[in-house]
């Protein structure tokens, strides 16, 4: 049983505050010859530095810089050790110190992290939060074996050799507990992949019906190909500073809050326990909860994510996230990874998950939408990059530049694509305020819950 | 000083071109054997070969977790204690908790595909092992037993696995 003392639940107060001020991201490919892992770190670094109308010529900005954090998933991809100290050089950063940061899907999230203690501690007035993932030098079946040795490679890699084997169960499971139709799952798909269509960066977009979701190919029972999310190879970047520079960089800072969690490699090992509670939450509400036979968190949702929440809330201040936040990025690696996540970050109190999509809410124009980059189900999955990219749109979204950087018929040239006639603008309302991003690794081993809010 | 003539010749393997233009791509082979241990946790899988379920426990009579635990842990993670090993009694009959069908795996898989991947609760066991079944259609709620591959055993966790029990 996990138990807590006192020091364990201290929710984590920067020792001054961190903001956000630009982000660059490349576009996403399966495979992508045209350009080097460094070359390509380099556009989204050039993108971050010179196209988010900061009020310093972009080297300039650059020569504010004094730490940087690398986040890459995997070596086993890039076949390159130490490739943090190859992307640092090309950039022209040496001999500035840089740390790599590696957390699985949550890399990205965690990179973040990390930039943003340096700053809050006072190490960097500046710092770059980078990531990356190469992950066509192999093909896709051998990619997910590499992929797969982020299970337990004693006791699960060997039966799947494959994510979505992991992932699966959970979907069965998550369906048995909460009867939740498999339609719903569908139109995650349908969804994110939808958004997808809107941006100029996206890997796999398309406009894809539930039926055709589901009488898709398999890859493991119940997930089909289109619940499944991209392997990717692009990079992206953000900027982090402190109060002071941040307003002397923009006139357009958000402020930044996030935590992380944990929980086993193996779902086997998750052990029942209480559920923590979120601030809007009571224990008479999942009183209920848990049939005969099940346990909390049991393969129904990711302790990770919930307790990465619980520090968050309380961190930022909010109280009730649906009603406080204007987006939420999501790892929606697989659909049912997403779907379980709703209930962790307290969109919907657990068991009501399907709600959040069935209600609208989740939608462009809804309550609280989702994914509105296209997600990792539309856009990308290049892993390293992926929490950094779900926070570069968080940041445009709250500075009203979703339009800048995703209908620009220039930047759809640049990565070789023509901007649809029928392109649609999902830019959220002015008056937003707070978005969200999680960042989520294994089948929840690691996850951070980000916070970015409007700060003029 | 005598002159050295003796020069260095290539001995490797030419990498093949997989593309010229516009970008040069070539191949990279990679192929490796690791050494693995399985340290600790070695008689979890001398016992597989036994026809045995192996599971650690904890002997800390302070310690709070008294279930059994498959994956075995060397050590329990509530008290650090060093766990001690006991045989789940045959036939070990557990019932699925959660399962999916394996279509499409990745390189290297060591089971013919589609097969069924089954996490099995067991009886004392703080934890749910994954496995797999070796024929019939799985359910949540569904009782199985557990089987070994005693002869010609991979050495690996493959060597257990379930047949229905009902």
């Amino acid at each position: 049983m996990i138990t807590f003392k006192e020091g364990n639940l201290r929710i984590p107060k920067w020792n001054r505050r961190v903001f956000m001020v630009a982000g660059g991201t490349t576009a996403y490919r399966k495979y992508f010859p045209e350009y080097k892992l460094e070359e390509l770190v380099m556009m989204a670094f050039k993108q971050m530095l010179e196209d988010n109308d900061l009020k310093m010529d972009p080297l300039e900005v650059k020569g504010l810089i004094n730490y940087a954090a690398y986040g890459e998933f995997a070596d086993h991809f890039q076949d390159q050790l130490l490739c943090e100290a190859k992307v640092h050089d090309y950039l022209g950063l040496d001999p500035l110190y840089n740390t790599g940061i590696k957390t699985g899907g949550a890399t990205g999230g965690t990179t973040i992290l990390n930039a943003a203690m340096a700053v809050a501690s006072g190490y960097a007035d500046v710092a770059l939060a980078a990531g990356w993932e190469r992950m066509d030098e192999v093909d896709t079946r051998t990619g997910n074996y590499y992929i797969s040795t982020a299970a337990c490679k004693d006791f699960e890699t060997r039966l799947g050799r494959i994510y979505s084997s992991y992932y699966a169960p959970m979907a069965n499971r998550f369906a048995w507990a909460y009867n939740v139709s498999e339609t719903t799952r569908a139109k995650i798909a349908v969804k994110n992949r939808l958004y997808a269509c809107s941006s100029p960066y996206a890997q796999q977009p398309g406009k894809h019906t539930v039926e055709e979701v589901l009488s898709g190919r398999i890859s493991a029972y119940p997930l089909r190909f289109l619940e499944c999310c991209a392997m990717s190879v692009g990079a992206a970047c953000a900027l982090l500073c402190d109060e002071k520079t941040a307003f002397k960089l923009t006139d357009h800072p958000v402020e930044v809050f996030i935590c992380g969690g944990t929980h086993t490699l193996r779902v086997a090992d998750r052990r029942p326990m209480e559920i923590p509670l979120l601030p809007h939450e009571t224990p008479e509400m999942y009183k209920d909860l848990i049939k005969e036979g099940a346990r909390w968190p049991g393969f129904e949702s990711f302790l990770a994510a919930r307790f990465a929440a619980w520090l968050v809330y309380r961190m930022a201040g909010i109280h009730n996230p649906l009603e406080e936040l204007d987006l939420v990025e999501l790892h929606d690696a697989f659909t049912i990874s997403d779907l379980q996540t709703y209930g962790d970050i307290g969109l919907r109190p657990y068991g009501q998950e399907g709600d959040y999509i069935e209600s609208g809410d989740a939608y462009y124009g809804g309550k609280c939408p989702s994914n509105l980059s296209g997600g990792l189900l539309g856009t990308m999955h290049a892993v390293g990059a992926t929490g950094i990219f779900q926070a570069v749109e968080c940041l445009w979204q709250l500075q009203q530049k979703y339009d800048k950087f995703h209908g620009d018929p220039k930047i759809w040239k640049k990565w070789g694509k023509q901007k649809p006639k029928d392109w649609q603008s999902l830019q959220i309302p002015k008056n937003s305020k707070q978005a969200l991003w999680v960042s989520h690794a294994g089948v929840g081993s690691h996850v951070t819950v980000g916070i970015l809010r409007k700060s003029w | 000083m005598k002159r050295e003539t003796r020069k260095v010749k290539f001995v490797g393997r030419v990498a093949p071109v997989k593309q010229s233009e516009p970008q040069m791509v070539i191949e990279w082979p990679r192929s490796l054997v690791h050494t693995h241990t399985y340290g600790m946790l070695s008689p979890f899988f001398k016992g597989l070969r036994e026809g045995k379920l192996m599971a650690t426990w904890c002997p800390n009579k302070k310690c709070p977790e008294k279930r059994l635990w498959i994956p075995p842990r060397a050590h329990c993670p509530d008290c650090h204690t060093e766990m001690k090993w006991k045989a789940l009694r045959n036939p070990v009959i557990g019932t699925i908790y959660t399962f999916t069908e394996v279509v499409y795996a990745g390189t290297g898989i060591e089971l013919s595909t589609p097969y069924w991947q089954i996490d099995v609760e067991i009886p004392g066991l703080a934890t749910i092992p994954k496995s797999y079944l070796l024929y019939g259609t799985p359910y949540i709620g569904m009782k199985v037993q557990a089987q070994f591959r005693t002869e010609k055993p991979t050495n690996t966790v493959l060597d257990y696995y379930w047949i229905p029990a009902e």
